[in-house]
């Protein structure tokens, strides 16, 4: 398991408060902005949405995800820390399934920076998703 | 000589399977041929290629231990 981005299951609230609690321990920055990505009960033909199953390339992600990071490290001076954590396996509706956190001394770049890395997430890193249906059929995305 | 090949997202799905190894290809286009042969309906699937994690568009030789992946669009965050 890429053991830096890649959780199996969903992120919970004691992921969340975890990355948080380290933030704390932060006193050179200024500013931290969060994103997550929540599986949505989208309706398909008709069919509603009641989980994703991520799989994913480990290793892969293990080296685009270290790419996507020193990009935006070299793109935004002021960011001091980059923490990206996907899951794998099934993630319900309703559950998160990504968290992206991007430290700076100043929000400008943090949010800019965070922004740039979920499209580069989105972009590069190599996950797929096969959306489960209440009737448990199954569509890749 | 032997190389694995992975199979991602819906491929995994109609191999049945996520990997397979494959022996005595000389390239990557003789394997694509062997993999082809093995599972037809690929022809209806757009993927890339990776060879050991880096993302491939050329015809290199392969050597025993390589990795070869092939993964649909991604589909991440």
């Amino acid at each position: 398991m890429a053991a830096k981005y890649l959780i199996f299951g969903p992120i919970t609230q004691s992921t969340v408060s975890d990355l948080i609690v380290k933030i704390e321990e932060k006193t050179d920055t200024g500013a931290h902005s969060i994103f997550l990505g929540q599986v949505r009960s989208d309706e398909i033909e008709g069919k509603k949405v009641k989980a994703i199953e991520y799989s994913a390339y480990e290793k892969m992600v293990e080296a685009e995800a270290d790419k996507i990071k020193r990009t935006i490290f070299s793109e935004f001076r002021e960011v001091s820390s980059i923490d990206i954590i996907h899951s794998t396996g099934f993630v319900k509706a309703g559950e998160i399934s990504l968290i992206v956190i991007v430290s700076a001394h100043h929000r400008h770049q943090a949010i800019q920076a965070c922004s740039n890395t979920v499209e580069m997430i989105k972009e590069k890193l190599p996950v797929w998703k096969n959306e489960i249906f209440e009737d448990n059929s199954h569509k890749w995305k | 000589m032997e190389v694995k090949v992975l199979f991602f997202g819906v491929l995994a799905e109609v191999t049945g399977t996520s990997f397979k190894h494959y022996r005595e290809v000389k390239s990557l286009g003789d394997l694509m041929l062997r993999i082809q042969d093995d599972f037809p309906e690929f022809v209806h699937y757009n993927f890339r290629i990776s060879l050991n994690n880096e993302i491939i568009d050329s015809d290199p030789l392969l050597k025993t231990g390589d990795e070869v992946a092939l993964m649909p669009p991604f589909a991440g965050g």
